[in-house]
């Protein structure tokens, strides 16, 4: 198994068979796999902010920072490679948050509201998901099965 | 707790190797005012494992300097001292930091980054803030979580017990350390800085990173290293099992007047810095 890990801010698509793509700690960060079953194509991004209107200038040099910038960005990748729209396989986790009776920073939160919006925007249905919380999640995409497995301290589970 | 775990975290505490006299003399000259670019040279210059350290570490690609650096003196003039002082840090922690601290779930090298990544944010919050001690600033980010490696084998051995505890809601990592360990990995950690004989801003720093309002009188680098260590747990940053189990203090942000906004920059330069510092030591 090749395995290709992103980092924050990072995405990566492939259709190698043998490659699981990774993603380790998300915490309020959001990670976002797709996968076309017939090309057989994998893309996993984890961005950390919701919009690239806080800095324009880093949202140039790594445009998978933020959500309006990097989900675009990840679904283009994998046209590239044959992937098709319609036929794309949408997960989702991440979007914790620290205990903050008061809401004060929730970040999280945020960052799923803006993946909502821009998904709701362009039609695009997310097949399952498993946000919020207080937990720090790893999120694991088999290129050529297109499973999707989430770790977290209490074991390893499809998503 | 019995007596001869508390007798055992003791015996950790001592046993821990002391920071390398380079970074403590750095640590002075940078808090002395008076001190010159030369001072800071000289002090580098005289051990000769970290100049060979800084030097590759600055002519590394991800730095992102021009000219190939072939003396100390060159690295000060082209980095700035502050800069050296942080990367001479940085690697006197990484062994130290760096190892896997499984009681947690963090894997190697993950604290070191995120104590790198923590050290970077109150710098920058420090700055923003105009504040004076920024030299400190770094240090108290990059020492805040040491307690963790003394207190891992403890929270690994109860971890069940802490985690039932914060599962229930309502009560933070640090308090279920304190209530089922006896101690949290704050005030150990404050130990091991006296016992380093380290200033007194940063011993209260990393004693009160979870707990700014308990600091009396408060104290802006106590509130800025909470604010910082908020910002890089929140972002995913090197954290463990216990990452999103601490809790915000508000209040802190408040007396330090700062936005959220400012605090999601701060993340986003903090990310960027941070990917080139990991390169550089690769
Ligand atoms: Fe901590
Ligand atoms: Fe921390």
């Amino acid at each position: 198994m090749n395995q290709v890990v992103v980092d924050i801010a990072d995405l990566a698509v492939s259709n190698d068979a043998d490659a699981n793509l990774v993603t380790f700690s998300l915490g309020s960060c959001i990670g976002v796999t797709i996968w076309d079953p017939q090309a057989h194509v994998g893309g996993l991004l984890h961005f950390m902010l919701p919009e690239a209107s806080l800095s324009p200038e880093k949202a140039k040099a790594s445009p998978a920072m933020f959500c309006d910038t990097g989900v675009p960005l990840l679904f283009k990748s994998a046209y590239q490679l044959g992937a098709a729209k319609e036929r794309l396989v949408v997960r989702v986790a991440g979007g914790a948050q620290l205990l903050d009776e008061k809401g004060i920073f929730n970040i999280g939160k945020r960052n799923y509201l803006a993946l909502r919006k821009i998904f709701w925007k362009n039609n695009v249905l997310i097949a399952s998901e498993d946000v919020g919380g207080n937990v720090s999640r790893t999120l694991k995409l088999n290129v050529s099965s297109g499973e999707v497995m989430l770790k977290t301290r209490e074991g390893e589970v499809a998503l | 707790m019995t007596a001869a775990t508390v007798d055992r975290i003791v015996q950790k505490i001592s046993a821990l190797p002391r920071l390398p006299m380079t970074s403590m003399r750095l640590m002075q000259l940078l808090s002395n005012p008076d001190s010159s670019v030369r001072d800071v040279v000289e002090v580098i210059r005289f051990d000769p494992v970290v100049t060979a350290e800084l030097l590759k570490i600055c002519n590394s690609a991800s730095i992102g300097l021009m000219r190939k650096i072939e003396s100390v003196t060159d690295a000060a003039r082209l980095l700035g001292t502050n800069r050296i002082f942080q990367l001479v840090m940085a690697a006197h922690t990484r062994t130290m930091l760096g190892s896997s601290q499984d009681g947690y779930g963090i894997p190697a090298g993950a604290l070191w980054k995120h104590s790198v990544a923590v050290a970077l944010a109150v710098e920058r919050l420090a700055r923003s803030l105009a504040r004076e001690q920024v030299g400190q600033a770094f240090t108290a980010g990059l020492l805040h979580d040491i307690g963790k490696i003394i207190l891992n084998t403890s929270v690994g051995a109860d971890y069940a017990k802490i985690a039932e505890l914060v599962k229930q809601g309502g009560v933070s990592f640090c308090e279920a350390e304190k209530s089922i360990l006896g101690f949290t990995h704050a005030e150990i950690g404050a130990r091991v800085g006296e016992r380093w004989e380290l200033p007194e801003a940063i011993v209260r720093a990393i004693r009160y990173h979870h707990e700014p309002e308990f600091c009396e009188p408060h104290d802006a680098i106590v509130d800025l290293t909470h604010i910082a260590d908020i910002v890089c747990l929140q972002i995913g940053v090197g954290g463990g099992d216990d990452a999103m189990y601490y809790r915000i203090d508000g209040a802190a942000m408040e007396r330090q007047g700062l936005k959220l906004s400012t605090l999601e920059t701060v993340g986003a330069e903090v990310i960027v810095e941070l990917k080139s510092i990991e390169k550089a030591f690769h």
